[in-house]
């Protein structure tokens, strides 16, 4: 095979597994059952196996699947991130529409170990962090909390034009069917809190204005674990010493900036197996081949001094979560059904959306959390009762949770599981307000010998100028799951009559 | 109502029924109102409309048929809080065969709609039929304003709903907190945009008002299984009983009334049946008006 049909086999790899990708995001919804597929994306990833089990000091056996890549670069050096990796993928993308002139950043691309270094400190002393700059969760909630809703809200409005408008509105309304019924909930997502992650990712692929795969080089943790191991990568860049006519084009087509200043020798922990610059060389004497690490010269990847520094920022940042991890209680934050204790919750969590994704095909109400929740706690998924409920027959968050943040429920144990207790805001509720009848918030009861429960007083209503029965609503707290449909469905504008708090949740301990 | 009240005056009123046939009928010989028992939902569903006149009474060919059943709760056929699959199955072949262009199935539930459309069974029966199934969508719903409402002078209404040829309401008769029962006028909810629950002060007035915009060609009552109580929504089959009946005319009021009588309750109690008769919506007198009755032999 010559170097171009290579270069076409790389794309054509990159975009199937980034086709995979999508899919992994897309079939996260109600209907479907595959949860293991949903998670691919994530099981793989060391960071996570990593982060999770030191944040916590438990080990999962279903953070083994990650070993495979964790020693993939002892063949393949850093095949994953130029050949797989979906954020990668979309990086190549956005250079190509952005990227106007490359600029080397060698100076800088020693950060990436520092981060990696820093976090995993963080990660011993109790803190799991690796959320905020792991590359594949954060490409997986960009596409499936961001970059998905947009596009159906989008297409939705779209469809939905035509179809008012009267152009071709059969077709269009079986497309909108289709979509609706199978990747999506009828309704169009709602969403609180996507802010920080868009933030996230826009900041990532703004990195293309400045030069070609910037994240990948200089900020990646997840690159540079694996460029720590691919220092020892069989595969490597072989160029032919006596046909080098130092032209420098392979130096100039290097989106990593691998290739040292000799234009021979390569820099495998940052190479990532791109195949580009075998096609640039004029004299064709560059290929990729199997063969022992030979001696290289390896530019040091931390100084002591920065590792010394990383040891202080880490601890200095652990003393920083520990003393604002517990403000003011918030008794409005309700975590998923099966969420285990907080501070495991938000160690194990890895913010990758896969339960905020599949809820919003269900009750909607799980979105990821800003405020009120602590700096640990940045991200993790709540249940907000304005934005939908929970569905009592659903159990999807904790199937599809990677790390078992939220646990798996049987659903028989899900409807049974306490997340919270409804309590009446008698200044708002209707009945205690206005003397009428509501019910709103006790016909929607799921539970079947229903949490609200109502009193029938006789009262003169001048309304109606007569006699009438009131039903005034009342919870019992030892049926309430705290489901928020209540919440959700109450009748009274704004801040409703009716509102969930997370007295006597239940939260499992692991 | 227990099983015991209910088989007590299932069997008082088939005999009240048994002895008054004749007064049935009105001068047309067509019935406006049968009660068909004892056989299985399809069976049943398939028979009332016979006794009613054939389904070609109520369609026409090239119709387009708005089929409006109880279908908004995530709830399993057997918990009785969704109208029964086979009863639309029924109608919608029904309707098809008095040569019906296209019958349509929707409802807004209250709970996520695939769930509720999945679970009620009534989705798939539905495709299986050859209707239309549709999601209720916020975009589709058009303000329609009722100049003679006592309370409400307009609301959003589905405009499937209100565009089609024909309209068949085939709600389940159940316990509801609130109006006591949730039979046909309640089903209009499913219809309704806007905040429902705002609906619920003064409550009868409204859901007549709101009933004035549509009126139902046919309104087919499932009692196949009774939700008695923790209804709408329910979910505990302690609370269910079998009924085996069906309910069906063309008087939406004298329905409505008859099914609170199979519910083993007085009609008169109910503010909303004497609101709907003062409003010319039909006849409230169930000791004047009574069904035609069928029983199925076993």
């Amino acid at each position: 095979m010559n170097h171009k049909n290579l270069i076409i086999l790389r794309k054509t790899i990159q975009i199937i597994f980034f086709f995979i990708f999508i899919l992994t995001i897309a079939v996260a919804v109600y209907p479907f059952k595959a949860y293991f597929f949903t998670k691919l994306f994530l099981i793989i990833d060391p960071l996570n196996a990593i982060g999770t089990q030191t944040a916590t000091g438990r080990f999962n056996p279903i953070m083994l699947l990650s070993l495979p890549l964790l020693l993939s670069p002892i063949l393949f050096g850093r095949a994953f991130c130029g050949w797989i990796c979906p954020l990668g993928t979309t990086i190549d993308l956005t250079d190509n529409i952005l990227n106007k002139r490359h600029i080397k950043t060698i100076k800088i691309r020693r950060v990436k170990y520092f981060l990696l270094i820093l976090f995993l400190l963080l990660s011993t002393l109790g803190f799991q962090l690796f959320w905020l700059l792991d590359p594949l969760p954060i490409i997986w909630r960009s596409f499936a909390i961001i970059i998905f809703p947009i596009a159906y809200t989008l297409v939705y409005g779209f469809v939905e034009l035509f179809i008012n408008v009267g152009i071709l509105p059969d077709f269009f309304s079986r497309v909108n069917e289709a979509i609706s019924n199978t990747f999506f909930s009828p309704h169009p997502p709602t969403a609180s809190g996507i802010f920080l992650p868009l933030v996230i990712f826009l900041l990532i692929l703004s990195g293309s204005f400045i030069s070609k795969r910037f994240w990948c080089k200089n900020l990646c943790p997840l690159g540079a674990l694996l460029g720590i191991i691919a220092r020892w990568s069989l595969l490597r860049r072989h160029v032919v010493t006596s046909q080098c006519t130092a032209c420098s084009l392979c130096d100039q087509t290097c989106k990593m900036d691998a290739i040292y200043d000799d234009f021979t020798s390569t820099n495998t922990s940052e190479c990532i197996i791109c195949l580009n610059c075998t096609t640039t060389c004029p004299t064709y004497s560059t290929e990729f081949k199997f063969s022992p690490p030979t001696k290289v010269k390896q530019e040091a990847n931390l100084t002591r001094r920065s590792l010394i520094f990383a040891g202080i920022i880490s601890l200095l940042g652990a003393g920083f979560l520990k003393l604002t991890a517990k403000g003011k209680e918030n008794d409005r934050l309700i975590r998923p059904p099966g969420a285990v204790t907080e501070e495991d919750f938000n160690d194990l969590c890895i913010r990758c959306g896969e339960c905020i994704r599949v809820c919003s095909t269900s009750g909607g109400c799980l979105q990821p959390g800003i405020t009120g929740m602590g700096i640990a706690g940045l991200m993790t998924p709540r249940a907000d009762y304005h934005l939908g409920y929970c569905e009592y027959e659903c159990n999807l968050c904790g199937q599809i949770c990677p790390t078992e943040a939220i646990q798996k429920l049987k659903l028989k144990e899900k409807k049974r599981y306490k997340m919270g207790t409804a309590i009446i805001q008698k200044d708002r509720c209707i009945p205690y307000r206005l003397n009428d009848n509501c019910i709103v918030c006790e016909e929607h009861c799921p539970i079947p010998e229903k949490a609200i429960k109502l009193d029938e007083k006789k009262i003169f209503s001048s309304f109606y100028n007569s006699e009438i029965i009131v039903k005034y609503p009342y919870v019992i707290p030892e049926l309430c799951i705290g489901c928020g449909i209540c919440e959700n469905k109450c009748p009274v504008e704004g801040e409703p009559g009716i509102i969930v708090i997370k007295e006597g949740e239940e939260r499992i301990k692991i | 109502m227990d099983r015991r009240h209910f088989i007590k005056n299932s069997l008082l009123l088939t005999g009240s029924v048994f002895f008054n046939l004749n007064n049935l009928l009105p001068e047309s010989g067509i019935p406006e109102l049968v009660l068909v028992k004892n056989g299985n939902p399809e069976q049943m569903t398939i028979k009332a409309i016979e006794l009613l006149g054939g389904i070609k009474r109520f369609i026409n060919k090239r119709d387009v048929v708005f089929i409006k059943p109880n279908m908004s709760w995530d709830r399993s056929v057997e918990y009785a809080a969704n109208t029964h699959p086979l009863i639309v199955k029924a109608v919608i072949e029904a309707c098809f065969s008095a040569g019906a262009k296209k019958v349509i199935v929707a409802d807004r539930t209250c709970q996520e709609a695939r769930r509720c459309y999945k679970n009620s069974g009534i989705q798939e029966v539905t495709k299986k039929a050859g209707a239309t199934v549709l999601f209720v969508r916020e975009n589709q719903f058009v303000s329609v304003s009722i100049p003679e409402g006592e309370v409400l002078k307009s609301w959003e209404f589905y405009r499937p709903a209100l565009e089609a040829d024909k309209y068949i309401n085939i709600p389940i008769l159940k316990h509801h907190n609130l109006a006591g029962l949730t039979i046909g006028f309640k089903n209009i909810m499913g219809i309704l945009g806007g905040n429902r629950g705002r609906i619920h002060r003064d409550f009868n007035r409204k859901i007549v008002d709101l009933n004035r915009v549509i009126k139902p060609t046919l309104t087919i009552i499932d009692a196949t299984r009774i939700l008695t109580a923790h209804g709408p929504s329910g979910g505990n089959l302690k609370d269910v009983i079998k009924a085996q009946t069906i309910i069906a005319g063309t008087d939406r009021v004298l329905t409505e009334a008859w099914a609170i009588r199979i519910f083993g309750a007085d009609p008169s109690d109910f503010p909303l049946i004497k609101l709907a008769h003062s409003a010319g919506m039909g006849k409230s007198d169930t000791k004047k008006h009574k069904p035609l009755t069928y029983t199925f032999q076993k």
